[in-house]
């Protein structure tokens, strides 16, 4: 009896997460609008007008909402992941390109041109802190623990780890020329950078705040972008630009293990939950590639909008 | 809040009471209305900017051209000179072992002299006239000019670096000012991997490791001539038409087949 009564409770109270969409949303730079791809499909469910000049996009932790950085309004569009709806849009401050969702919820966005990290709030649209940082700011990670966040700061040539909830820059660890983006792995301890101009990735000791090591990538054309780290923690997967690869390495040594071509001036790169699918933005195409990852071969290239920039799953990940 | 606003914040909060790890000394030696004098300023916060996050602080002391023999005995670790080029191989000679920057000449014949510690920043003449040639191939007609930089440079990080630069110093980058902003960047950059500005190794690694984003996209480094090797500008009446080394006629990432990169023989100088 007792059993049944709390199954009740629990079934009235609702559920805590939302029910995942499996939907793949991709910001279309030139296009102003999202495309929504079902992921068990590969079919283009949608394509919604969302505002001017979107790129970075995120999922809320709880799976309720996508946020979108529209570059020409200064604002973070929210949406809702089943309705496609545009709920709101929250004021961010200039240019608004790159960001990362805190486990809290809190969105950390780059002002490029401002020299400073913003702490938002998408529930209550409130600038929670901004912190000082080097010229040029763009890419931002969290650690999983959300303890820790990396902003890149592309003209300084710097990794700046801010300490969360203090908001203060405890450590600034020299990379290579414009650092793009970072990436940590998964108990947080590393942490990998993409530099654009030295070509290079940097694996960081990320309790001790120093680089272990570093690869160039080795073509003149590759100007790396976003990175990722494999379910199992041992490969690593760039995003090459114009080399229009994605290049895969061995997380420790670096190396490279193998390149997958994909479409033209791929920048953006999302992971499926279980890890078996990697979903690429090839600007230049106009398509998002789908990576077999036991095969590292593509398995379909979907056309979508125009210049696509960045990708997120709504899968549980 | 403004970039400058939160640099002389931390300016006054940290400069008042931390001690800096490492202070640096630059020296100007030129006409403060030149437009050098405007990007050596930029890059002067810029790299205080960096340099706060590192515990370095950049002090510039200026000369006049008729004070340039005071230059040498300061405490500067390098020495960024917008001077005629007899006064510069004075200056050059006065302070062996130190950088001296070269921002304001051209001259083909100067950079074959391949001084030990003069490090050209603008493209010479030859480098121009070899832009062009390579322009040319592809459009015969064409009566275009070619620039280090230009203020409508949007690719790359170049709109970033117009846009705050336009904002903090009232006027648009030319040339000049973007050479003066490029030779204080390379500088901090060295500084900051190096952690030290001692003069003969901050000179090495500038000759021979630094891989320099001067925000116009391809990486900068100097050839054994002292030059500095860098993509150019293709620009006809205000607008920019195109980007050398040119893509069609040569490798786009091929620098060096923009002038002469070799030293003068002792046969050959003049």
């Amino acid at each position: 009896m007792r059993n049944e009564f709390l199954l009740i409770l629990a079934l009235a109270a609702g559920p805590a997460w939302a029910e995942p969409t499996h939907r793949v949303f991709v910001t279309n730079e030139r296009g102003d609008s999202i495309t929504v791809i079902d992921s068990r499909t590969l079919a283009v469910e949608a394509t919604v007008p969302v505002g001017k000049h979107p790129r970075g996009i995120g999922l809320a932790p709880d799976g309720t909402e996508v946020y979108v950085a529209l570059g020409k309004e200064n604002a973070i569009a929210v949406l809702d992941p089943k309705t496609l709806k545009v709920l709101r849009k929250i004021p961010s401050g200039d240019d608004p390109e790159a960001f990362a969702v805190h486990p809290n919820g809190h969105i950390y966005l780059s002002n490029e041109d401002a020299a400073k990290a913003s702490v938002l709030d998408p529930k209550s649209g409130k600038v929670i802190a901004e912190i000082p940082v080097g010229l040029e700011p763009e890419g931002v990670a969290i650690s999983p623990d959300g303890k820790q966040v990396i902003v890149t700061s592309e003209s300084t040539n710097m990794l700046h780890v801010i300490a969360v909830p203090e908001h203060r820059v405890v450590a600034n660890i020299l990379v290579g020329a414009r650092p793009r983006a970072a990436v940590f792995n998964h108990d947080g301890t590393i942490a990998y950078a993409t530099s654009e101009i030295s070509g290079e990735v940097k694996r960081v000791d990320m309790v001790k705040h120093r680089v272990l090591n570093k690869v160039p990538l080795g073509d003149d054309n590759i100007k790396p972008k976003d990175i990722l780290v494999s379910r199992d923690g041992t490969t690593l997967y760039v995003a090459g630009g114009r080399a229009n690869q994605v290049i895969v390495l061995d997380e420790k040594t670096l190396g490279t293990k193998t390149r997958i071509p994909v479409g033209q001036r791929v920048w953006g790169l999302a992971m499926s939950d279980d890890g078996s699918r990697i979903y690429t933005t090839d600007g230049a195409s106009n398509t998002v590639s789908v990576i077999d990852t036991a095969k590292n071969q593509v398995l379909a290239t979907i056309k979508v909008g125009e210049a696509p920039w960045g990708v997120v799953i709504d899968d549980g990940s | 809040m403004t970039l400058r606003a939160i640099f002389l914040f931390f300016w006054l909060v940290l400069g008042a009471n931390a001690a800096f790890a490492l202070d640096v000394e630059l020296a100007y030696i030129g006409d403060p209305a030149d437009a050098v004098y405007s990007g050596v300023s930029q890059g002067l916060e810029e790299a205080n900017l960096q340099g706060q996050f590192l515990g370095q602080r950049y002090r510039l002391t200026s000369f006049a051209p008729g004070e340039r023999n005071r230059a040498p005995s300061s405490q500067a670790a390098v020495l960024l000179a917008a001077l005629g080029d007899r006064e510069l191989v004075e200056l050059g000679e006065r302070a062996p072992g130190r950088a001296v920057f070269d921002l304001g000449s051209e001259s083909d014949a100067l950079r074959a002299r391949c001084l030990p510690n003069l490090l050209h920043i603008l493209p010479s003449t030859r480098m121009k006239a070899d832009a062009l040639a390579q322009w040319q191939r592809l459009h015969p007609e064409s009566r275009a000019q070619v620039q280090a930089w230009h203020p409508d440079f949007t690719k790359y990080a170049a709109e970033q670096l117009n846009r705050r630069y336009r904002k903090a110093q009232g006027r648009d980058m030319d040339d000049r000012a973007w050479a003066g902003w490029a030779a204080v960047k390379m500088v901090a950059d060295s500084v900051a991997r190096l952690g030290t500005a001692a003069a003969t190794p901050l000179l090495d690694y500038l000759k021979t490791d630094l891989a320099f984003d001067g925000q116009k996209g391809v990486t900068m480094s100097f050839r054994k001539n002292g030059q500095l090797r860098q993509m150019l500008l293709i620009v006809e009446g205000p607008r920019i038409v195109g980007e050398a080394p040119v893509k069609g006629v040569v490798d786009p990432t091929d620098l060096d087949s923009l002038g002469p990169v070799d030293c003068a023989t002792s046969s050959d100088s003049s």
